[in-house]
């Protein structure tokens, strides 16, 4: 959620100056919501390479068509799906080519080596992130937006470019098959332990 | 199934997508099921698990880089208002057919019979501090119509040309000083690779005070791609030149303390690179 304090310009106000032909304004909005952002777009792709790539030709896009914004939609939800969509451009178009095992010891590497706080949740984040990898693209996508980003499901609906009755549908298949791989970060349940859930169910 | 619902279900269940008949048949089952419900319970517990797990911070080096290319766009924009080319819609999400980012080292991958980029990282060089910073093949297309090489070797070759034909035409990157790129007849051949960077080193190597950023979009995607794991503020030189006769390009940073060199093919970008060859320095007598 942008906050914005008295003095701040709101996000629509940054993307109006932009458009206006104020130099700083789009670095300022981007620097403003960056580390959502990089979230989204790592978790999306799992390569902080790529991920890199893709926020890097989000942002330009962003920059470029940022007339085009109607203010039917939260800034933040807007470049949300430009990330989005950048990142699932990349995932097409990585789909044609041999999966790389380095991409993902990468991603944990980058996530441990810029953690600005090691000791804080970890454990459960790596645990997280690795869980999210086992996920199908489309679902992991749905999930990122709408659980971890906390956008409603007609927000991710738009940035992902689909119904909410797929975002919906998407996010339930992903933590169906999340459950095994995660239930055990909520080690207060015995439930955990004794119940073993039905494998994925259906994908 | 014997009663209990796959947990998949139930989490369509959750999210409100089972209705009529058979919502009530889960509903009753999970009232009377301690299996089920607890699955049922983590399941919900999912959203909260993962809303809670921290977001990474953008690593410095990748915040660095963008906000380098913003800046570059903003400066793009700003000097090139009147063109008319100025789309929106250059492949800034859409960056060309078969782009590939296999940009790791060396893969010998002579595609292009075209241009090379010579890359060299210097060692032991405490010199310049270009920031190589990116410029995405985005940026490349935007500002000087460098599309996807790898794919277009005609292209690639056209391309290169005209980008050494008319440095000039290359918008502007005004904030940081520019990271002059050296223009030069030299035709780097693999059996004297080396001691022919080690003297275009000695000719060329840019002491910089101050950041500093290359022009050109598409070698800027370039160098950081080659360059890839190199520091930025190390890069040293950057010249377009010749290797096996092909049009060429020359890029030298610092790193640890051997240099190490990379020649690859012109169309080299943000996103592709095309090494053809690379050699390693002794660390050099540093200034």
């Amino acid at each position: 959620m942008p906050a914005t304090d008295g003095e701040r310009p709101s996000d629509a106000e940054l993307l109006r100056r932009h458009v206006a032909g104020d130099s700083d304004a789009f670095g300022e909005l981007f620097r403003r919501h960056r580390d959502r952002l990089w979230a989204v777009a790592l978790r999306t792709v799992c390569d902080p390479e790529e991920a890199a790539d893709a926020l890097q030709d989000a942002m330009i896009s962003a920059f470029r068509r940022a007339g085009d914004f109607r203010g039917d939609s939260a800034v933040t939800t807007w470049l949300h799906r430009i990330v989005v969509n950048a990142c699932l451009d990349r995932l097409r178009r990585r789909a044609v080519r041999p999966a790389t095992s380095a991409g993902d010891e990468q991603a944990l590497d980058a996530l441990l080596a810029h953690d600005p706080d090691p000791a804080r949740a970890t454990d459960i984040r790596l645990d997280v992130d690795a869980a999210l990898r086992m996920l199908p693209e489309p679902q992991r996508a749905a999930l990122v937006v709408v659980d971890m980003l906390g956008f409603s499901v007609d927000d991710a609906a738009a940035i992902l470019n689909t119904s909410p009755g797929t975002i919906k549908s998407r996010c339930a298949r992903a933590r169906a098959r999340l459950l095994p791989y995660v239930a055990h970060l909520r080690g207060n349940r015995s439930a955990s332990q004794r119940v073993s859930p039905a494998q994925g169910g259906d994908t | 199934m014997t009663g209990h619902p796959e947990s998949g279900v139930l989490a369509e269940y959750q999210a409100g997508l089972v209705t009529g008949r058979r919502r009530a048949s889960i509903a009753s089952h999970l009232a009377t099921c301690d299996r089920c419900a607890g699955l049922s319970d983590q399941l919900g517990e999912i959203p909260a698990l993962l809303a809670a797990a921290p977001h990474p911070a953008m690593p410095a080096d990748v915040a660095r880089r963008l906000d380098l290319v913003l800046a570059a766009e903003a400066a793009q924009r700003h000097s090139s208002e009147r063109t008319a080319d100025d789309s929106p819609e250059h492949r800034a999400t859409i960056p060309g057919p078969r782009r590939r980012w296999d940009f790791r080292l060396v893969t010998q991958r002579i595609l292009v019979p075209a241009a090379a980029v010579v890359a060299l990282a210097a060692g032991g060089f405490g010199l310049s501090h270009v920031i190589g910073s990116s410029a995405s093949s985005s940026v490349a297309a935007g500002s000087e119509a460098a599309p996807a090489p790898s794919a277009r070797p005609a292209n690639g070759t056209a391309a290169a040309r005209s980008e050494a034909g008319r440095p000039g035409a290359v918008p502007a990157f005004e904030t940081p000083a520019r990271f002059q790129v050296v223009n030069s007849a030299t035709n780097y051949l693999p059996a004297t690779l080396r001691q022919q960077l080690e003297t275009e080193l000695q000719r060329h190597t840019q002491a910089a005070a101050a950041p500093q950023v290359l022009v050109s979009g598409s070698l800027k995607g370039c160098v950081l791609r080659v360059t890839h794991g190199t520091r930025p503020g190390t890069l040293v030189l950057v010249e377009r030149a010749h290797f096996q006769g092909q049009p060429a390009i020359v890029i030298v940073a610092v790193s640890g303390h051997d240099r190490a060199a990379w020649v690859a093919a012109s169309g080299c970008s943000a996103s592709t690179d095309h090494v053809l060859a690379t050699a390693t320095l002794p660390g050099t007598s540093a200034p």
